[in-house]
């Protein structure tokens, strides 16, 4: 996962950029990709319209599951349960609690969200594509791969059955053995690391190929919703990854973090929640930005305070970080922690406010027409109200204290997220014209909210009046039957409303009229200025604000600066500089021919779902070793592949890059990708610390072996410095055009890589076989909390090593042919996550060996 | 860009740094008295802090980039040490 | 920021204190009142706030009249591709937002004063008192009373602080009475601290509030209120549980160790 960023090809072109204007869906428009109505195309694209309605589909998909699991549960409480009375056993129903819960908030809200936002962000800001368009078929690959592994959880013994908070020690196996378990927890994986490539590819995108003249401040509110949101999840995510990684850990390697009495539990609680909050805002956040666009279309209003709604925005995006503890206030933490929580939690409600007020005030003097997605996007606003006032309850910790565990947490967070996703409902109403061509029907629009608002507030709010049941329990107090059976009513008719949904998109596209490139008078985001839907590249021309207005540059305008042609450790082409430039437009214009298609990033995912399926029950033996054998020489064989083909992204010239000029797309992924990686390795070493805390901090030392000494660290730490300090010089042997340079530097990085490696390797078998008094049994990684602290932590950094030697390896033969010669960029890029393993080290020494 | 001499002299401070951290365990001040411990603590932390600021400034040319980039890092550096700070101290 | 780390000493904790506003009592009373004002206020809030909003709505649906000439100021839409900007109503917005921001946090403040209640009655010590340690385990809570007696039925004495300290001996559950108002985290390797007073004799159930495996629905225990007198009588008669019993959730079970002392 680590190395996909540097594997994308991309060509940064100069001024003379060829956009040519080209009538929507002729043929030759699609650049070698299959017409739509073929299945090939779709396992090909790697255009983000498409992408985006792979990810749509893929998310009802999972809508359906995820409720098909709720409905199970509703009909189990129709009345209180004995034990083995109703559809489900406890354990089953536990299944589909946690199943439930896990599908509905990681595999659709949010990548239905990312549907519109793969669809609509590059045409609201002016961009042909995303900067990575393979990486993002990868993450839909790896989203669809990720959701099928859960699915295959099932037919493992059992699911997942924790819970979708998975808290810890009920998460390891002496609580859930199953191998469904670990699978669940393995596709987890496997969607954080979709949700991590698409992270840098959204952020590179959006920060870097706007159009011209469109400032940051300037994004339509969707696409400020969406760049905010990613910026949460580049960071929440990767906190998530850490916590999923110790748990595969314990599951499968038998390293005893979460099984350790001091600290164990609550150290699952902090790295979740402290994922799981910003998580919440990460759902609800493009809900907003829809809400803010429908209201403006519909209302033919300008949003009140828009600044401020953006600042406010801003503000809870930061603030989100430092209310996770909210979810503890009934653990052992103390009182001045829970005050500090309470605070920030009461802060983070406040902005919320001013943005519901914003939107209320919008209306007035409006000229509202009542269609579908106004109808999803208001009634979003006012289930979001109640979400909200309940939600201030759960901010007074007395109150608190007395709601956790019950259903009054889960009527409030269903009408936040939920309300969430029922704007994201109108914005498929919305961008449905958009993306079809075609118009939905307005009746049955309007059956499906109406069955759906009353549904859902059947459903919810009865969940309200009935909150002293505790949650997750199918036995309660008979008291409250009457309302767990309104309920389940209500859930009825919402599953109800959905088939008339589905029926109505379905139909439309059939039979439905041909929308207008703009059906929506008062709309005014860039995505109405194109046709419906729009062609493969979007715009008839080169999209620009200047003058404060949308307008499409249609010639070349420079063309003779010479363009530096960059292209990554993975393309073999390495064309001179500019060639062709202003002498025959034709032949640049060939040269810059935009890809659109990959058939690697299905391949990779693919590989990467039977390297998952084989290690879910590694310990299991049988079938599954072979599997994950197979499946990680496809992980292996795909990312080659897809380093080597050639794949030509031209990177806007005329662009706002603004506050990353300068930087070019590659650097900039390949510096966002560290940056949470830096959670990542933060929330290892926050995670070590905390435990150590736990323990006691000098009481450390009686969990470590007297062999466990400074100098293979500090070795280890020479060879790593000495191989950055390799690395360096091959950069500058190839800034100097010096073939031999860097393949002499490159070996020696390798050379020192591997001897990092040895000696660790060394180190390892030793401390695994001591016999001292203290440790007869050796020191291995379920040893006690300090070996698993021990080797898991500087486990990852060797995993980090292993990519990077790997990467050395293969850019070795390239730099003997003279691929980096005069062109240092890949070398650099390699540098950059090189020196950063580097750096890592320099923090795992100390800690891990002489503190 | 910096010269190699400068990468070369980075090198050598890098080097030089790493082993006074050994030494200082060398002297056995992380065996003493819990003010020593402390000390020899805040040392060697200080001097990992110095190594990583040379290595992203230079060998990852921080320097040169634009701050936006540093801050992006830095946002992460943060957050994580934010979720280590409160965690570690909610449970004192 | 008002996130300062406070303590009951701080300016914060006194303010939130002051008077006889904050409200005090058993968990019960406690929650009570203030989840009757939360409720009230909230749902006042909430009446408003989305009659409000339906009230502007239909007032300014659009009924399909465009202004033809006198399209001034009120005819300043929205047009495609132009660069976003916000409508004025400014001052509206902050007006608005000023009042919930005082109303949250002034709720949220004298709320405050009783968490510190709340929580400093835990870390007091008095002799009328009494401390019971509470285990959970798959699937039930196992009650450890001061001289060693163990039961899985918890009898406590009526109008009397009862000091509970949590745990668990396997997973994370968590342990509430919701009769009583009294609920706490159950974590393997930590104990958490909470108390209640019981106003009236009679029976209530514990619950499991965390989910934690496959009887969680199931995993209740007993609470019996008895009158002071009575309890006395009761728990002189209790005997520490026997050695061989200590470990595995099955110890306990079952109230062998108590005969006499039943109530009613």
């Amino acid at each position: 996962m680590t190395d996909d960023t540097p594997d994308d090809g991309s060509i940064e072109t100069d001024g003379g950029h060829a956009t040519e204007e080209l009538p929507a869906g002729e043929d030759h428009d699609d650049h070698g990709l299959p017409p739509m109505s073929s299945v090939k195309r779709w396992f090909l694209t790697t255009n983000h319209k498409d992408i985006g309605i792979l990810y749509i589909g893929t998310a009802l998909f999972f809508l359906v599951f995820g409720g098909i699991l709720a409905l199970l549960m509703r009909i189990q409480l129709w009345a209180p349960r004995a034990p083995g009375e109703g559809l489900l056993g406890p354990l089953a129903y536990n299944q589909a609690v946690s199943a439930h819960g896990l599908l509905m908030v990681f595999w659709f809200i949010s990548p239905f969200a990312f549907g519109f936002a793969n669809y609509v962000v590059p045409l609201q800001i002016g961009a042909k594509d995303l900067a990575f368009p393979r990486l993002n078929a990868l993450s839909y690959w790896l989203y669809l791969f990720s959701g099928l592994l859960f699915g295959v959880s099932f037919f493992q013994k059992a699911t997942f059955s924790g819970g979708w908070t998975m808290y810890a020690p009920l998460n390891i196996p002496a609580y859930t053995p199953e191998v469904g378990a670990t699978t669940a927890i393995l596709a987890l994986v496997m969607f954080v690391a979709s949700v991590t490539v698409s992270s840098v590819n959204f952020l590179t995108t959006m920060h870097r190929w706007r159009a011209e003249d469109l400032r940051l401040r300037d994004l339509p509110l969707f696409s400020s919703s969406i760049l905010l949101t990613v910026w949460m999840m580049l960071f929440a995510f990767a906190a998530l990854l850490a916590a999923l990684i110790v748990l595969s850990a314990d599951r499968l390697l038998g390293t005893t973090y979460f099984v350790t009495q001091e600290g164990g539990s609550l150290l699952w609680a902090h790295l979740f929640w402290f994922f799981g909050h910003p998580e919440v805002y990460i759902v609800f956040f493009p809900a907003l930005g829809v809400m803010a666009e429908v209201f403006q279309t519909f209302t033919g209003k300008r949003i009140v305070g828009r600044k401020w709604f953006v600042a406010a925005m801003v503000l809870v995006a930061l603030q989100s970080f430092v209310v996770w503890m909210h979810h503890m206030f009934l653990t052992a933490i103390n009182l001045q922690i829970k005050t500090l929580f309470m605070a920030t939690t009461i802060g983070i409600s406040l902005p919320f406010d001013l943005m519901v007020f914003a939107l209320i005030y919008t209306l007035i003097k409006g000229r509202i027409r009542f269609t579908t997605p106004f109808l999803f996007s208001f009634g979003a606003l006012l289930l979001f109200i109640i979400g909200g006032i309940t939600g201030v309850f759960l901010g007074a910790v007395v109150l608190d204290y007395e709601f956790r565990g019950t259903y009054w947490v889960v009527a409030h967070f269903h009408y936040v997220m939920v309300g969430g996703a029922t704007a994201l409902f109108g914005a498929l109403y919305y961008w449905y014209p958009k993306i079809t061509g075609k118009m939905y029907d307005e009746f049955l629009g309007k059956v499906h909210f109406a069955l759906y608002f009353v549904g859902f507030n059947l459903l919810y709010f009865p969940m309200f009046l009935a909150w002293q049941t505790p949650r997750r329990v199918f036995d309660y107090n008979p008291a409250y039957t009457p309302w767990h059976r309104l309920a389940t009513i209500g859930g009825f008719i919402l599953a109800v409303s959905f088939l008339v949904m589905f029926y109505n998109l379905y139909r439309s596209l059939q039979t439905g009229a041909d929308a207008d490139d703009n059906p929506w008078e008062y709309s005014s985001t860039a995505e109405w200025a194109i046709s419906s839907p729009p062609p493969l590249e979007n715009f008839p021309g080169l999209p620009s604000y200047k003058g404060g207005k949308l307008n499409f540059v249609s010639k070349v305008t420079g063309g003779a600066t010479d363009g530096g042609e960059v292209t990554d450790g993975g393309t073999a082409v390495a064309t001179a500089a500019g060639a062709g430039h202003g002498t025959a437009a034709a032949t640049a214009h060939e040269e810059e021919h935009a890809s659109h298609a990959s058939f690697w990033p299905f391949l990779l995912s693919l590989a990467g779902f039977l390297t998952f399926v084989g290690v879910s029950g590694i310990n299991k033996g049988g079938l599954y070793t072979p599997l994950a054998a197979v499946g990680g020489l496809g992980v292996a064989g795909s990312l080659v592949g897809m380093a080597r083909e050639p794949f030509t992204v031209p990177s806007p010239e005329l662009a706002e890059k603004w506050p990353f000029d300068g930087v070019e797309d590659m650097k900039l992924g390949m510096w966002i990708f560290l940056a949470s990686d830096v959670v990542l390795f933060g929330a290892f070493i926050g995670s070590y610390l905390f435990m150590r805390v736990a323990e006691g901090w000098r009481n450390w030392h009686h969990l470590i072996p007297a062999d466990h000494v400074v100098m293979p660290g500090l070795i280890n730490t020479y060879l790593l410095l000495t191989s950055s300090f390799a690395v360096v010089l091959a950069m500058v042997a190839a800034e100097r055009g010096s073939n031999k340079g860097v393949v002499a530097s490159l070996v020696a990085t390798l050379a020192l890589g591997i001897g990092f490696l040895i000696n660790k390797g060394i180190e390892w078998q030793h401390l695994f076989h001591v016999h001292s008094e203290a440790f007869p049994e050796g020191w291995e990684l379920s040893t006690n909390i300090a070996s698993s602290t021990f080797y898991l932590t500087t486990g990852l950094h060797g995993a980090h090593v292993i990519v990077g030697l790997l990467i050395t390896l293969y850019m070795i033969p390239r730099a003997w042919r003279g691929a980096y010669s005069g062109n240092d960029k890949p070398i650099e890029y390699f540098g950059l996550y090189w020196h950063f393993v580097d750096i890592v080290w320099l923090f795992l020494f100390p800690l891990f060996y002489i503190l | 860009m910096a010269s190699t001499k400068l990468y070369t002299a980075i090198y050598v401070v890098l080097f030089v740094f790493a082993t006074v951290q050994a030494l200082v365990e060398e002297a056995g001040w992380l065996g003493g008295s819990d003010t020593l411990y402390w000390a020899a603590f805040a040392v060697i932390i200080v001097l990992s802090l110095i190594k990583a600021v040379i290595v992203a400034g230079y060998y990852q040319h921080l320097k040169w980039e634009p701050r936006s980039v540093s801050y992006v890092i830095g946002t992460g550096l943060i957050a994580a040490l934010a979720l280590t700070i409160a965690a570690a101290y909610s449970i004192t | 920021m008002t996130g300062e780390p406070a303590v009951p000493e701080t300016a914060l904790g006194l303010v939130a204190q002051a008077g006889g506003l904050v409200p005090r009592g058993t968990r019960v009373e406690v929650f009570n009142r203030i989840y009757w004002v939360f409720l009230i206020l909230g749902t006042l809030v909430g009446i408003v706030v989305i009659s409000y909003m339906l009230w502007k709505a239909y007032k300014y649906r659009d009924t399909g009249e465009r202004p033809a000439e006198d399209e001034d100021e009120d005819d300043d839409r929205p047009t495609l591709g132009e660069l976003p900007t916000g409508s004025g109503g400014g001052k509206k917005l902050f007006l608005s937002f000023a009042l919930s921001t005082i109303i949250v946090v002034s709720l949220i403040l004298w709320t405050y004063g009783t968490l510190l209640y709340v929580e400093g009655k835990t870390t007091q010590d008095s002799a009328d008192q009494i401390e019971v340690t509470v285990e959970g385990y798959q699937f039930g809570w196992r009650f450890i009373y001061p001289n060693g007696h163990r039961s899985t039925t918890l009898r406590v004495p009526e109008d009397k602080t009862v000091k509970l300290k949590v745990t668990s001996t396997d997973v994370f559950h968590n342990f509430g009475i919701p009769e009583l108002k009294v609920k706490s985290d159950a974590i393997p390797g930590q104990e958490t601290e909470t108390w209640f007073v019981a106003e009236e004799t009679g029976n209530y159930t514990a619950k499991c509030y965390e989910l934690c495996g496959s009887g969680h629905s199931y995993m209740q225990a007993d609470v019996i209120v008895m009158e002071q007198s009575e309890y006395q009588d009761w728990y002189s008669q209790t005997t520490p549980a026997p050695e061989e019993n200590d470990s595995g959730p099955e110890s306990g079970e079952g109230e062998s160790t108590e005969t006499g002392g039943e109530s009613e």
